[in-house]
Parts: C-alpha cells; structure tokens; sequence
C-alpha cells in the first residue's frame, strides 16, 4: 500500500545503500571544495575539485585520458587472467592434495607479504618495458588472492559430495571437475575482488618505472611538471574504475551463481 | 544357494591422529537375500553406517571377508548405490542434473541421460521440479532426488544410511510409503540403516539389530507381515508384538 501512495519514498528506500553511498562522496568533495575557501592552501601541491574538474574535462577532449587507459588496460587484464589461469587451479591443488598444500604454503606466504612492488624495477630490467614486464608485475600481485582464496575454498567444499562422486564412480578428474573447481567458483569471485585493485596497483607502479605512455605513467608525469589538476583527474579516473570493476564483479557474482541466492 | 551379499568376520578399527583407536566393526557377519528389505537398527555409533560405506567401496575393512555376488568388494561400483542421509545433492545442479551425475560419470550419451532422468523424474514424483536448485526444493524433495540419483545407474543394490532421519514426522511417514512404492516397482535388493524401530519393520523382510560397539549382528527378526504395507498396519497386534521384542533386544545395547 505504502508503495502505491508514496512512489518517490518507495524508490529512496529500495535504492537506500547505493543513495547513502553517494551521499557520502558528493559530502566528502563539497568539503574538500569549501576548504580552500577557509585555508589558503598553496595550488601547486594540492588542487580542489572545480580545478580538477577542468583538468579531467581537458584529458578527455585532448583524448589523452583514454589513450593511456586504453595502454593500461593491456598489461592490466594480460596479468589478471594469467593469474586466474595460474592461480585457480594451483589454488585448487594446493587445497586438494594435503601435501603439495602443506609443501607450497610456506613459500606462498613468503611471497604474498613480501613488498613486490620494491621488485618492480628489476622485472623490468628482466622484461624490459613493454606490456610483458608490466604484465608479470600485475600477475605477481593479484595472483595470490586467488591461490590462497581457492585453497581455502577447497578446505570447506563439503565431504559428502566427494564422497557422492566416489560411490558413483568418479575418479580424480571428476572430484576436480564435478565437485572441487564448482564449489570454489564463489572463492574465485571473492579472490578477484581483492586482486582486481592489486592488479591495478601493479599497472601504475610498473608504469611509474619505465613507460612512456599509460595511466601511471600520466600521474608521474602530471606530477612531475606540478600539474596537480590533471594529476588528481588521472587518480580519480582509476579510483573509479576500481570501484565500478569491484562493483562489477558484485554484480556478477549474484548472476552467475542462482543456487546461492538461497544461502 | 549363497546369499547375494555375504558378510563373514569383517572387522575395522579407525585410528585417528592423536587419539585411541576405535574399534568399529567385530566379527560382523551379514548374509543378504536377492530382492530383500533388510533393515539395520543398532545403537548410535555401533557402525551400521561404517557397514554400509564398506560396502559401499569407500572404506576398506581391516580384515574379513565381503562378497556381492561371490565377488569381492574391492572398491566403489554401479552396482551399489547409496543414498545419503544429509541428501548430498550438489547444489549448483538442478534436479535434472543432479540424478544425471552418476550417468555422467558412467560416459552415457546426453540424450540416454535425459531419458532416463526424466521417467525416474516422474517416478520419485518430481514432475514440474526438473529445473529446481536444490536450495529451492523441501527436505522431502531433496531427498526424493536423491532416491532417483541412486536409481540413475540402475544398481543392484540400494544402500540407505538413515535417509529419513533429516525429515520432519510426517513427510518421513509419506516417504516411507513412498519408498515401498518405488521398491515395488524397482524391484532392488535394499540394505536401510535407521535408528526408528517402527520405520524398519514397516519397510522390511528382516530387521538386524547390532551391538553396541564395536559391533556385531546381535540377532534377526524375519518380519513375516503381509505386502503391500498399508499405514493402519502400524497399530495392528502383531507389528506392536515385533516392536516390543526388536526393543526389548535393543534396549541393552543403548546407554545414556
């Protein structure tokens, strides 16, 4: 009832967490705006977000903007699926097979917390600067949360099912593909969000070292020459491109997997 | 003439990590009819379910000796097929493919596949459900898959660990009358371990009632009641008079 004589209280409310979220930002820029006009804040080190906005509409007429995203977006999505094409099945493996867990999870850790991106010069001195070296950078980050996400998934894939495949006949192979590589589609999914802004970290550090074109490349440059509206821009640009990819996957994640909407 | 599924002397201790053995099975000795409802009750933990995953394939006996057909049992094979207590549907398939799991794995072409799934669909009466997730169906239902995924590979023997025992009362009453239904027509050597006495004279040609563990086949009752079962058999003198004497076997076994 409520629905038929109040439409509009009916759309804020069904759309209540995305509008808080927006809130929130459009707060959080409105603030950044109105300090400077209680802070002097010297232009050259920081900007605002009118300034930014004009530098942000110059990159897109300039087509600057999407050119690096475009030579980004390469190196980017090359190492994501070499990670998931990597790190899926390792992570299943790992999972499944109690000793190649227990052998493989100590070297595993020792890379995951070790800072990768203090390597990211000598990948490139390895891979030189084209797409494989920057490539190898976004793999060597964003494949560990698959590993380790799947491995855990494996751990908790139920025991009867396995048992179900077994008594039915199935051998090995059929585990993997019937039982352990289904039930850990929703690791997958959490793993992808967490190195989908890994993999994102990987491209402007590798672009910061050695690129003459590419996002990362445009934030060092923007801000070696004290650009700083143009510089913001770029990083915005990213933020939101991290959002709407982690947003993204969110999304997908409720699609692809009908027989979860009842857990 | 040997019986169709001969048990003689099976014995099994788990011995897990860090902790004592447990000696599950003893001497247990079994002897299986062609065609017959042989129904297992014992106490919580005397291994009746361990019995079945022995012959099921999935465990190894220590020692002893298990026969089908004056074959050893040596591993998992079509010929068997269990049908679990907690249902063990794979929850990302629906109906349709869950029964069709065991005929996948058997490398049958689709279309025999489909067939097949299809008239057990209608016979555990699913009609209209083919297409359902697991996690949209009632625990009756679930189960009912999973009766038609045991009957998928067209086993000789069913093997049944407490498949009723996650049911409310009266859906496990209706299944009850369901599964003499389907038996009737598929006509299958049944092997059923449940903890209700009622249940397995109800269903059965013979109830054993095992030890306390480690266990062993304490004694046999022959259920000599006429089939078809109707319900109001249940509070007839005579299925009360077996009641009494499994329970009266029984009860020595069972501490609190």
């Amino acid at each position: 009832m409520a629905a038929e004589t109040s439409p509009q209280r009916s759309f804020a409310l069904r759309h209540r967490n995305f509008l808080l979220g927006a809130v929130a930002v459009v707060l959080f820029f409105a603030a950044w705006q109105a300090i400077f006009l209680i802070v002097p804040f010297d232009p050259l080190f920081i900007s605002k977000p009118s300034l930014i906005a004009a530098g942000f509409v110059d990159l897109i007429e300039s087509g600057d903007l999407i050119h690096d995203l475009a030579v980004s977006a390469v190196p980017f999505f090359v190492g994501l699926i070499a990670a998931v094409i990597i790190g899926v099945p390792l992570g299943i493996v790992m999972g499944w097979r109690v000793r190649v867990g227990y052998a493989l999870d100590p070297l595993m850790t020792v890379f995951y917390a070790s800072p990768l991106v203090a390597l990211a010069p000598l990948l490139v001195i390895f891979f030189g600067v084209g797409v494989t070296g920057k490539a190898i950078i976004v793999f060597s980050l964003a494949v560990f949360p698959f590993i380790f996400n799947v491995c855990a998934g494996v751990r908790t894939t139920d025991r009867l099912l396995i048992n179900v495949v077994r008594s039915l006949g199935g051998g090995e192979r059929d585990l993997y593909l019937k039982v352990l590589f289904p039930s850990v589609l929703p690791y997958i999914v959490a793993g992808a969000r967490i190195a989908v802004g890994r993999a994102l970290i990987g491209v402007l550090v590798g672009e910061f070292f050695a690129a003459s074109e590419g996002i990362g490349y445009a934030i060092s440059r923007f801000g070696d020459i004290f650009a700083i509206d143009r510089m913001f821009g770029c990083i915005l640009t990213v933020m939101a491109i991290a959002v709407v990819l982690t947003e993204g996957i969110r999304w997908a994640e409720r699609a692809a997997f009908p027989w979860r909407t009842g857990q | 003439m040997p019986a169709y599924i001969q048990g003689r002397n099976v014995n099994l201790t788990f011995r897990p990590l860090n902790r004592a053995p447990v000696r599950a099975l003893s001497n247990f000795d079994i002897d299986v009819q062609e065609g017959e409802f042989l129904s297992i009750v014992g106490p919580s933990g005397c291994g009746k379910s361990t019995f079945l995953n022995i012959l099921l394939g999935l465990i190894k006996p220590d020692s002893g000796e298990l026969l089908m057909h004056g074959r050893k049992i040596s591993g998992p094979g079509t010929d068997r097929a269990m049908v679990f207590q907690e249902f063990g549907l794979l929850p990302w398939r629906t109906v349709t493919n869950n029964i069709e799991l065991g005929l996948e794995l058997k490398k049958l072409p689709a279309a025999q596949r489909a067939a097949i799934a299809e008239r057990l669909v209608s016979l555990v009466g699913l009609t209209g459900f083919e297409s359902h997730y697991p996690h949209e169906l009632s625990g009756g239902m679930k189960q009912r898959v999973g009766l038609a995924r045991a009957l998928a590979t067209n086993p000789d023997v069913l093997l049944m660990d407490e498949p009723f025992a996650a049911l409310d009362a009266q859906t496990r009453d209706l299944m009850q009358v369901e599964l003499l239904r389907i038996w009737r027509e598929a006509r299958k050597t049944v092997l059923f371990v449940t903890h209700q006495i009622d249940e397995a004279i109800y269903l059965s040609d013979r109830v054993m009632v095992m030890s306390k563990r480690p266990g062993r086949a304490k004694k046999i009752f022959a259920i000599d009641l006429p089939r078809p079962r109707e319900y109001e058999m249940r509070v007839t003198p005579e299925f009360n008079g077996l009641k009494l004497e499994i329970w009266n076997t029984l009860k020595d076994e069972i501490a609190i």
